[in-house]
């Protein structure tokens, strides 16, 4: 009995996740309806021209799903995005699904490595910050990072444009487009994107990092290994990275999905890139309501899904939150 | 305390006077908080000068040349209407005010609201049902939410041109409300607040008078934060066609640049870039003071 205990807990806590991972579900995909299909603009009139009979406007608004009554129109919308039958883009006519399957490998090739580079950067500036807590380097990190967070995303993206891809500056790189075929034209594609990514996320991270390893560096058990000799490089990396590798990859977890929406979002549409960003941008700009519904409502129920993995990790990996 | 003292309402703020002094000294002692209010005071004088039609009140007139140079009749030059950039940019230190300002006060009191109702009523269905929808407003990526919410609002005039300000609103609530809910749950455990509960005073009254008062120091950082937020992501917006949808902003002149830089026109861009960098920095060191000021468990940076 006694060693059961603990186990039913873990379960009422995992059954308790998956609860409310399914109430996020449900309210994000229908705050996604709510504000896109119910209070949305009448897709009547930009599926049939000018001109049509009462019976074709009947028969498109049945089609919408217009005579339905609300509850089940939500529910077939929640349908589309598990079956991942999201019908036909207004604006080309072509299957959602067909358009988000071609634009997402583009953006995750165009976001990944600045992120990646960008986290990377910003914990070792993070660690080297803490391990210098209040002196010059500290100093010198800390300011650096606050301005960078004081240059927005798109300044970023102009100035880096203007001195390395214009004869205005080094000219090294392409202006705009995305014509990849293989790994030089494909580094030659992604170098600028890739140093926005990092000059913007960096500074954030190294900020975020430094806090964490300072708290760390301040417990009894690294003070213990300072004392028997422990060098500053296996103090930072063996004794405060490895304890504090929990809130590390939490924030990369959850600032994923983040840096890939808005990342593609700017990069894409700023340098005519067809990922998913710029597929998203199509779709607002033209109100392509179909695209636009999958890619909110999807986005949306990957980052309860991802947020839902990350907790089932965790509990894997450290008992302590048991 | 004894009972005496007890059935008296104890004092209002968590604070006592002379902390309350100390925050401002510290404040000012602090020399990078102090540069970052004096920027932002800076700008809002100019932001003043301009609500009482001392400036920047012809940004919308194109009298001049097409990108004509920086002279004395236009500052900083002209744009490919002939518009004065340098009028264009200090109206847009008004809309960037009156975009923060908006977002960071409506924000502010529904976190304030929202996370204390939530903290203060515990493991109720009110306090499920608020951590729920912030879990669903942060789950729905904020650029994206602000697309949904212009896409919904084509058809409702008034609220169309005001998109952008309502879904910063909609999604920056939840960070305060988080806080101050973490806040609240701690203070409701404390002896004044529990013995102004034993008084018999009634939880709105409590909660107005002295649990919220001290979350103040929460609620002061965070709208610095989420002024800066706002003015930043209105840049982005913007550019994307979600942002202010006519007039004038940084973001929109910096939106224009984008065609004008590979012309090598770089009025627009430095005009708007510049006074955006000198803003934001005075948020981002007030908000770091204002952090480092009053919260005593914070290390010193």
């Amino acid at each position: 009995m006694l060693g059961l205990a603990p186990d039913s807990a873990t379960h009422r806590k995992a059954l308790r996740n998956l609860l409310q991972a399914t109430l996020l579900i449900l309210g994000v995909t229908f705050i996604s309806f709510l504000l896109m299909v119910y209070f949305g603009p009448d897709q009547t009139y930009t599926l049939i021209g000018k001109n049509a009979t009462p019976q074709q406007i009947a028969e498109v608004r049945h089609q919408l799903g217009y005579d339905q009554p609300f509850f089940q129109r939500y529910g077939q919308f929640l349908a589309s995005l598990f079956t991942l039958d999201l019908g036909v883009s207004h604006s080309t006519g072509e299957q959602v699904r067909t358009i988000l399957a071609r634009s997402l490998p583009v953006s995750l090739a165009l976001v990944i490595p600045g992120f990646i580079l960008g986290n990377l950067i910003g914990l070792l500036l993070g660690m080297a910050a803490a391990w210098q807590s209040g002196r010059w380097l500290d100093r010198l990190i800390t300011t650096l990072s606050v301005s960078t967070m004081s240059i927005s995303f798109l300044i970023i993206v102009i100035a880096l444009q203007i001195v390395l891809c214009t004869p205005y500056g080094l000219n090294l790189f392409p202006a705009r487009g995305w014509n990849v075929s293989g790994l030089s034209s494909y580094l030659y594609y992604v170098a600028v994107p890739t140093l926005a990514l990092i000059l913007t996320n960096a500074g954030y991270s190294a900020r975020f990092y430094r806090a964490v390893f300072v708290q760390e560096a301040g417990r009894e058990h690294i003070r213990v290994a300072r004392a028997y000799g422990a060098s500053p490089f296996t103090l930072m990396t063996v004794h405060v990275l490895k304890n504090s590798l929990l809130a590390v990859l939490t924030r990369i977890m959850f600032s994923l999905p983040l840096v890939l929406v808005s990342g593609s979002l700017l990069l894409e549409t700023y340098f005519g890139i067809p990922g998913i960003g710029k597929v998203t941008f199509d779709a607002i700009t033209n109100g392509d309501q179909p695209l636009l519904l999958a890619v909110v409502g999807l986005t949306a129920v990957l980052f309860v899904l991802v947020s839902l993995l990350a907790d089932v990790a965790y509990r894997l990996a450290d008992p302590r939150i048991r | 305390m004894t009972f005496a003292a007890a059935t008296r309402e104890p004092a209002q703020s968590l604070y006592q006077p002379d902390e309350v002094t100390s925050i401002w000294q510290q404040l000012l002692a602090d020399r990078s908080g102090l540069a970052g209010l004096i920027v932002i005071a800076l700008f809002a004088l100019v932001c003043l000068a301009v609500w009482l039609g001392l400036a920047g009140q012809d940004w919308a007139q194109a009298k001049g040349g097409r990108w004509e140079a920086a002279s004395q009749t236009y500052w900083w030059g002209t744009n490919v209407l002939g518009q004065d950039i340098f009028q264009r940019s200090v109206y847009s230190v008004t809309v960037a005010f009156e975009i923060g300002v908006l977002v960071a006060l409506s924000s502010g009191v529904i976190g304030a609201i929202a996370g204390a109702t939530a903290g203060w009523h515990k493991n109720s269905w009110l306090e499920q049902t608020i951590v729920l929808l912030m879990g669903i407003m942060d789950s729905i990526p904020f650029y994206l939410f602000v697309a949904a919410l212009a896409f919904a609002l084509q058809g409702y005039a008034p609220f169309k041109q005001l998109a952008m300000q309502l879904a910063m609103i909609a999604c920056f609530w939840t960070t305060t409300a988080r806080l101050v809910r973490a806040e609240v749950m701690r203070l409701r455990e404390q002896e004044f607040v529990q013995s102004a509960v034993l008084l018999g005073l009634p939880a709105w009254r409590v909660l107005l008078r002295h649990v919220l008062p001290n979350t103040s120091h929460i609620l002061l950082a965070q709208s610095a934060i989420v002024f800066a937020a706002a003015i930043k992501a209105e840049v982005v917006l913007s550019f994307l066609g979600l942002g202010v949808q006519d007039g004038v902003s940084w973001g929109l002149m910096l939106a224009e640049s984008t065609q004008e830089v590979l012309a090598g026109q770089f009025n627009n861009f430095w005009a708007a870039s510049l006074p955006l960098f000198a803003l934001l920095l005075g948020f981002n060191l007030l908000a770091d003071a204002l952090q480092s000021a009053m919260d005593p468990r914070q290390l010193p940076a």
